[in-house]
């Protein structure tokens, strides 16, 4: 009798197992078959004008659970819907977004438009993702349309874009008496220094104990070298790519310098004294109140110091202190950028595009929030002033064959840049233990590197 | 029994059967079990499954797969930090025997007549019930240099300025992660032995009180042998809690100064590197080392249970205490 009850027990839940799988599969499947190319482009798309009485509801999920919190989102919302009345949106905000949201996307219901994750190679963008429109068609109207793009297609709109800078506070820099912005790795110590001796704000706040915080140095990387392909066509197929002087023959410029700048603050006790301790959120306020001198983080911080207490006018952005050849370069790029659904239904599809294009072009959130324009037409925020002058380097996506190599070299190596927050966090411990020289970290970044570009090297 | 049934049922049909005393304990039995089996299966066996089965594959949580055989465990073994990351386990395990000892001492306390033990045993299990992520953040601010430990301790007269960084001195961080842990988890330990000490039988105590047993007696020859299964399964709990620690060191320090535990890594390569594979086969390796180390531990008490039958004690104790120890000596043989 037991083995009766056991029998059917198995029979009863691998049916209704089978039955889950199978539904699911199959509505996903007749889906995915009916989305032909029957929907207009986004280019093609007006927004306010075409249709206005579409009814449709999306959800939208994306990584700024501050501007949840604070309704800057719902604001959004309510602004589109009165062009649009009858398209429901919901907001979700994640924290631990590239995670989350790279496993959500495994299902094929997650939602309608998300921020594309860059944990997804390129190529495989269109299994996940609509492709919106051809890259002709929008690139000489938009910035970093090239972002998300494979193939000529694009699957992602620029939700902001960034310049990749380090935020300061004015008065700080005043009373420590730096009249004039560094611009090499010696200048920007020597200034950090004077912070340290001649006022009581910390001259560099690593954020260590937050995570994320630590792999803003990533993004200094391309800048670092001034060369827009060096991120995602040179740097996978250059054995020893953190090696002093690499690629500029220089050892002020390029990745071992921005990690240097790192080490060397830190073990001169130009950081906070105990990283493991540093609170982000309260950071915003310190740095705004002047107890901070200096942080490295993309442009998109600035706005946030600003709201964080009274002194706005005191927060000021500059870009990364290496100069190539005497030329200082920075980083500049697409944050996250917004993808719809493949799976969605033809009329969420277009609601969806419509919301984006609402979002992108009419409603100033990347002024708003301190950001590069979207559009090339779109005006720069006061805060990246400093920037004027300043070479941008957008790091230029790899030829559609080698358009994976570089998220394959790195997350083989596991020196996942822009992601990965261990290999930053390793810098600070060994200059704080004084256990590692940088050149020893180097040395195994190194090796680990020189691995993954022969296995993934191009035939 | 089954058998008697059988040859009673051909001649009844279904819809009698089920009608019959039999039949609705059957039906019973399997409504009431589909359910939490069915949880057990899609949350805890799936799940196993597909992850064995991807420690097999080179693979991403999305994208294509390839299959790559045992490469994923070889490079487990041949990696360095998995196992390193390992010996801080031993942290941890020395942290459970902690654990425990201060556990039983606390029951012990509590199953007797105290004042406000209500209270106490509440305010011990409390730290259960919180969220392990914010237990995290409170110890975060808690051991921040200059905050509220160190201002405890220079009010009983230490120099702050001496004071360690209590989570970046790679020296003792460890030590205090393990204290958080202790903190967090000894609730659950403390409510299943006062559980088990409150089924002592209390006739035991009084004899043993007759005869002149001190509360040292009283705990080593009448408790703890009456509660010695319970102590072994909180063992073994514990030490396998040991080997996956996680969360205090995922949310204290992040990994960082030398806190990077197994889960830590297995976490970071899973996520960050997506190499999902490489993740899947640590997971299956450390289930191993838990199993191994688990019949390690029943091994043990098995062979300490032999040598206790076979060497009967012939000490200060008296007869009640004697018997308590052989009655509750054969049930933990049992298991």
């Amino acid at each position: 009798m037991k083995k009766a009850i056991a029998l059917t027990l198995a029979a009863g839940l691998s049916v209704s197992l089978l039955a889950g799988c199978g539904s699911s599969q199959n509505s996903s499947g007749s889906q995915t078959g009916e989305s032909g190319s029957t929907l207009p482009a986004y280019n093609e798309l007006t927004v306010g004008e075409d249709y206005t009485d579409l009814k449709a509801e999306i959800k939208v999920i994306t990584n700024r659970t501050d501007l949840e919190g604070d309704g800057t989102l719902a604001g959004y919302v309510a602004a589109f819907q009165e062009m649009y009345p009858n398209i429901t949106i919901t907001n979700e905000t994640i924290t631990d977004y590239a995670n989350d949201m790279t496993t959500r996307l495994t299902n094929p219901d997650w939602g309608d438009v998300c921020m594309i994750p860059t944990t997804i190679p390129l190529p495989e963008l269109s299994d996940y993702f609509y492709p919106l429109c051809d890259l002709s068609a929008i690139e000489d109207e938009y910035n970093f349309a090239d972002n998300r793009a494979y193939d000529g297609k694009v699957y992602g709109i620029p939700s902001i874009c960034n310049a990749q800078g380090v935020v300061y506070n004015k008065a700080v820099f005043e009373e420590a008496g730096i009249t004039e912005l560094p611009t090499t790795p010696t200048e920007f110590l020597d200034a950090l220094q004077k912070i340290k001796d001649n006022t009581d704000a910390i001259p560099l706040y690593t954020n260590y104990a937050a995570g994320w915080t630590m792999t803003a140095w990533d993004a200094y990387i391309g800048g670092s070298t001034g060369d827009p392909n060096w991120m995602n066509v040179t740097m996978p197929q250059t054995h020893d790519a953190f090696a002093p002087g690499v690629p500029t023959g220089d050892s002020e410029s390029g990745p071992y310098a921005v990690f240097n700048v790192l080490y060397q603050a830190v073990k001169l006790g130009l950081t906070e004294d105990d990283p493991t301790t540093t609170d982000w959120e309260g950071s915003k306020t310190m740095m705004n109140n002047g107890e901070i001198g200096t942080m490295v983080l993309g442009s998109w911080a600035v706005v946030q110091m600003q709201q964080a207490g009274p002194n706005a006018d005191d927060i000021g952005y500059m870009p990364f202190p290496i100069s190539v050849d005497g030329v200082q370069y920075a980083s500049a790029g697409s944050d996250y950028c917004y993808g719809v659904n493949i799976n969605s239904s033809d009329d969420e599809k277009i609601a969806s595009m419509l919301y984006i294009k609402w979002l992108s072009e009419s409603s100033n959130f990347s002024y708003d929030q301190g950001g590069i324009p979207v559009l090339k037409s779109q005006e720069y925020p006061e805060t990246l002033a400093a920037f004027d002058g300043i070479e941008l380097v957008a790091d230029a996506p790899a030829p559609t064959e080698l358009a994976d190599l570089a998220s394959n070299v790195q997350q083989d190596a596991e020196l996942t840049l822009n992601a990965d927050e261990t290999h930053g966090k390793r810098v600070v411990e060994a200059a704080i233990n004084g256990d590692e020289t940088l050149d020893d970290i180097v040395a195994d970044w190194n090796a680990a590197w020189n691995d993954a570009v022969d296995r993934n090297a191009p035939q | 029994m089954s058998k008697s049934t059988a040859a009673a049922k051909p001649r009844k049909t279904f819809g009698q059967w089920l009608k019959s005393m039999r039949g609705q304990q059957i039906v019973c039995t399997i409504v009431f079990l589909v359910l939490p089996l069915l949880l057990l299966f899609t949350f805890t066996y799936l799940p196993f499954f597909k992850m064995v089965q991807f420690s097999f594959f080179d693979m991403r949580y999305i994208g294509r797969r390839t299959f790559v055989g045992l490469e994923n465990y070889i490079d487990v073994f041949t990696r360095d930090d998995c196992f390193q990351a390992l010996l801080l386990s031993l942290y941890y395990m020395a942290g459970s025997v902690v654990q425990m000892a201060l556990a039983l001492l606390f029951a012990t306390i509590l199953s007797f007549k105290v004042k406000g033990d209500k209270f106490f045993r509440g305010a011990l299990y409390f730290p259960c019930l919180i969220c392990g992520i914010s237990v995290g953040f409170i110890f975060k601010f808690f051991f921040t240099h200059g905050f509220v430990l160190d201002t405890l301790l220079s009010w009983v007269g230490f120099n702050v300025e001496a004071l360690p960084y209590w989570l970046r001195d790679e020296s003792i961080n460890n030590i205090v992660l393990v204290a958080c842990s202790i903190w967090k988890y000894i609730g659950t330990n403390i409510v299943m032995f006062i559980g088990a000490i409150a089924s002592v039988d209390s006739t035991l105590y009084e004899a043993a009180d007759i005869d002149g047993a001190n509360a040292w007696h009283r705990f080593k020859d009448i408790i703890l042998p009456s509660i010695r299964t319970i102590v072994v399964l909180n063992l073994i709990i514990s030490v396998s809690g040991a080997l996956s620690a996680f969360e205090m060191p995922y949310v204290v320090t992040g990994g960082g100064f030398g806190t990077s535990t197994y889960f830590v890594i297995m976490d970071k390569l899973a996520h960050t590197d997506q190499k999902v594979g490489l993740a899947s086969a640590m997971a299956v390796v450390l289930l191993l080392l838990i199993m191994i180390v688990t019949y390690a531990q029943k091994a043990v008490e098995r062979w300490m249970d032999k040598r206790d039958s076979r060497t009967p004690k012939a000490l200060v104790q008296t007869d009640p205490n004697t018997a308590a120890t052989a009655s509750s000596a054969s049930p933990a043989k049992v298991n």
